[in-house]
């Protein structure tokens, strides 16, 4: 029972910070190789306001959301109004340059870790801001700053001519999914109650992308699906640890090939979601049909 | 004084390492408009190719680099057919193909680590040729490493063959006109699906000829893949997509991380990478020699 | 009679080459302009120019007795000006109610909070959003397709939902690059009086570039002459189409002389 709610934990941190993930490249588009170093922050930000400063754990979450959520406004300033491989390259600097800074900085511990965190993280806090980050997630993407995001995604430039202020809306992407990071980061510094920054490096950065490639790009109901499977998958596999990745790797790449749309095609497991799907099979049946019908006509 | 040129000589062959991975990266950059962000691995398969060549199948040194050359060659123009052609053909958006590289470049590390093991390998000194097995070289007061002496030639001998193959051979014509108007020049009946793969095999061999270099300079090991994001940085810094610029970036990111490096300190080496890149977007995101270009409607 | 879109002495260079070189010419308020010439005149590139997407090397645009040159794209967009690309740019995966929905998103003006809170104003201005974007595919005939994937639309189709999500903005000015482009005779002949319709419906201003030349001469009052950047010449259709310097740069030196 310990065991399973352990993972449910970490299923639930993994959650906000995919959930986050999910509004910035499953639906607005744009990549990032760095959100191992916005966690980061929140849970270095979380461990100095619980372990030195002795403060409630509600201000170190707020603390740690903030601050990644600052840093990410820096970042966003300086990329995102050039090419996206810019975004890219200058986040994958971002990840690498947060671990080298806290691994030279002893007063959260280095290189070797900062151990002996407050245990404040329980099943309950987890559960609440999971359902608070869903909610959120759900009424960002179905309102009009959420369809604004799909369409710089979709066609940035037709999305200009329609008004869209595109570096705007790649702001409000970023910055939410970095507070998110940071929240998830702070939840995991006072769960394990140790962290160091290896923690947080790439290989973190690229798994959270990769839970929400495997749910789907642009689904959120994919993303709850993605974390549950590639948070409890690994544990029920610990023999095969070494090949998790291989096989992991191989699968983005026949995901993106294949159906880039990943478990959920894109569409959300909800009531409307299935009969959105549904009536847009219906509709392209339908043009299918008009379709046939013309050319028979046109030959007799 | 002398440690100032030792440290120079030290800059100087990293960078060259760099600008090998760097062109690489700028010259497909240049064709196809995008980031292979799985360069650093096909990289770190080149020093893999040298070491079991030099190693286990006994070649000669020069031989083991060709081979490490054509082998990472192949790899990326593996790559290049089987994860990113499919997504150019059906215009999946630029996205999908950062994500594809990832996935790729995750598989590859992790299939390295899976049978090969993570443990770092190093170039076994006997079997180096032997002018390069002792240490260094007097040039004037200066020790100069002979490993780092070779390291510069090779590059240098790379990189003029380089130039001088886009310049003055009817293919790196081709190169060059598809890399300016890949529409045009297929018009003009240049075959652009053969120029995507030259250009991919091209950009492999270089990384072969970095993987092997670094690998002699340190050690060849799994994780060696994250050093592309030095040659990602270089490039941006002397400008994406111009060769001349990912050269020149390459050496001065070199000069200045070995020069904190000695003076300042190690730990700090990377994160002023990282600190030149801001500066860079800051200052000027075109790069040293890069040019601005606008969106076509 | 007042103009809605005033260029004057339009220039843009790329590095040494003018794609448009200082080129002047008036659309009139409610009026239905042409822009024509041979393929890389710089129709495109004005059109680029008005919206944004290039930014001036020379001389002035007014929209509405404003200057509007080298202004963000999406504000321009906000100030009236609207556009179709030739190649056809919908959101592809995106059904054709949620294109033509996404791009009414300037007519509520409820903020982030009230999204997030689900506050009263957003539930309000929501409704009032779908409700426009069902009466816009209603009236330009779309109603029937609204759950179709765009990408799956045919042709004919795609380039009317661009027109209809292009209408969303509530825009003063419509400029719409190749409209006719793929179409057979029936098709641009349904094209023509849809573009007049939109016109008069709307009470808007149209700017069209095409190659077609039934639709230009059959929808524009006036129309713009390019070639190689410059004007060549800027009329009503019969002056243009008797011009001598256009019939040659159409047609050759020989036809010009008859």
């Amino acid at each position: 029972m310990e065991y399973i709610q352990g993972i449910a934990i970490l299923i639930g941190i993994n959650l906000i910070a995919v959930l986050g993930l999910s509004i910035l490249t499953g639906f607005t588009g744009l990549f990032s190789f760095g959100h191992g170093g916005f966690m980061a922050i929140g849970a270095y930000i979380s461990a100095i306001v619980t372990a030195r400063l002795h403060l409630p754990f509600a201000l170190a979450i707020v603390a740690g959301a903030a601050s990644a959520g600052l840093v990410s406004i820096f970042i966003g300033r300086l990329t995102l109004k050039l090419k996206g491989d810019y975004f890219c390259i200058a986040t994958m600097g971002f990840g690498e340059a947060v671990r080298v800074i806290l691994n030279n900085i002893d007063y959260v511990g280095g290189a070797r870790g900062w151990e002996s965190l407050p245990q404040l993280t329980s099943i309950w806090v987890v559960l609440g801001l999971d359902i608070a980050a869903v909610i959120v997630a759900w009424n960002l993407i179905n309102s009009r700053h959420g369809r604004n995001m799909v369409a710089v995604r979709e066609e940035e430039l037709a999305a200009q001519m329609a008004g869209i202020d595109v570096y705007g809306h790649k702001m409000i992407a970023l910055v939410v999914s970095a507070a998110m990071a940071g929240i998830a980061g702070a939840l995991m510094a006072n769960y394990i109650q140790f962290i160091r920054p290896t923690m947080f490096n790439m290989a973190k950065s690229t798994d959270l992308t990769i839970m929400v490639i495997f749910g789907g790009l642009g689904s959120i109901s994919g993303s709850i699906v993605g974390t549950f499977l590639l948070v409890s998958l690994p544990e029920l596999f610990r023999n095969f640890a070494q090949w998790r990745l291989v096989i992991y790797g191989l699968a983005v790449v026949v995901i993106m090939v294949g159906r880039p749309k990943g478990v959920m095609g894109g569409f959300e497991l909800t009531p409307s979601g299935v009969r959105r799907s549904m009536a847009a099979r219906r509709a392209r049946l339908a043009l299918e049909a008009e379709a046939r019908a013309l050319e028979r006509e046109g030959a007799a | 004084m002398n440690q100032f040129l030792q440290q120079l000589v030290n800059g100087l062959s990293i960078g060259s390492i760099y600008a090998l991975m760097a062109v690489g990266y700028s010259l497909v950059y240049s064709i196809m408009n995008f980031s292979n962000f799985a360069h650093g691995s096909v990289i770190m398969l080149g020093a893999y190719f040298g070491f079991f060549a030099l190693t286990l199948a006994g070649l000669p040194f020069a031989l083991a680099f060709f081979v490490a050359a054509c082998c990472a060659a192949g790899v990326a123009v593996l790559l290049e057919r089987l994860a990113y052609k499919p997504l150019r053909d059906r215009h999946a958006p630029f996205l999908y193909f950062i994500i594809t590289a990832m996935g790729a470049s995750i598989f590859i590390d992790n299939s390295v680590i899976a049978t090969i093991g993570p443990t770092p390998k190093t170039f076994p000194s006997e079997l180096l040729p032997s002018f390069l097995q002792s240490g260094a070289i007097r040039i004037g007061h200066v020790d100069v490493g002979r490993i780092d002496l070779a390291m510069f030639a090779i590059t240098v001998v790379c990189l003029v063959a380089l130039v001088l193959f886009i310049d003055f051979t009817r293919l790196g014509k081709a190169i060059q006109a598809t890399a300016y108007n890949m529409k045009a020049s297929a018009l003009m009946g240049i075959n652009p699906g053969f120029v995507i793969i030259l250009v991919f095999a091209i950009g492999g061999a270089l990384a072969g000829v970095a993987g092997v270099l670094y690998g002699m300079k340190y050690q060849v090991f799994p994780q060696m893949s994250a050093i592309t994001l030095k040659s990602f940085i270089a490039a941006v810094f002397g400008g994406l997509g111009s060769l001349p610029g990912a050269m020149l970036g390459s050496l001065l990111l070199a000069l200045i991380e070995t020069f904190v490096s000695g003076y300042l300190s190690t730990q700090y080496r990377d994160l002023f990478s990282f600190i030149i890149l801001i500066a860079m977007l800051v200052i000027r995101p075109s790069g040293i020699m890069g040019k601005t270009a606008e969106d076509k409607a | 009679m007042s103009a809605v879109l005033e260029l004057k002495g339009l220039t843009k260079r790329f590095g040494g080459l003018a794609a448009v070189n200082d080129v002047s010419f008036a659309v009139r308020e409610g009026g239905i302009s042409g822009l024509i010439g041979p393929n890389g005149a710089g129709k495109t590139t004005i059109f680029n120019l008005i919206t944004g997407v290039y930014k001036v090397s020379g001389g002035t645009i007014e929209f509405r007795g404003l200057p509007v040159q080298n202004k963000e794209p999406f504000q321009i967009a906000g100030l009236g000006i609207t556009r179709t690309f030739q190649n056809i740019r919908l959101f592809k995966e995106l059904s054709v109610f949620d294109n033509v929905l996404t791009a009414c998103h300037a007519s509520a003006k409820y903020g982030l909070a009230e999204a997030i809170l689900r506050l009263p104003r957003f539930r309000r201005e929501e409704k009032a959003l779908h409700e426009k974007a069902a009466s816009l595919l209603e009236i330009m005939g779309l109603q029937d397709r609204v759950d179709v994937t765009a990408n799956n639309l045919p042709y004919g189709l795609q380039r009317r939902l661009e027109i209809t999500r292009a209408l969303a903005l509530d825009p003063k000015l419509l400029l719409l690059d190749e409209p006719a482009a793929g179409m057979n005779p029936d098709e641009t002949e349904q094209l023509m009086r849809l573009i007049a319709e939109v016109r008069s419906r709307f009470e808007l201003s149209v700017l069209v570039i095409e190659h077609h030349m039934d639709l230009i001469m059959g929808v524009c009052e006036h129309i713009h002459v390019l070639s190689f950047g410059c004007t060549l010449a800027d009329g009503t259709p019969d002056e243009v189409a008797n011009d001598p310097k256009v019939v040659e740069a159409y047609l050759g030196a020989e036809e010009a002389k008859k």
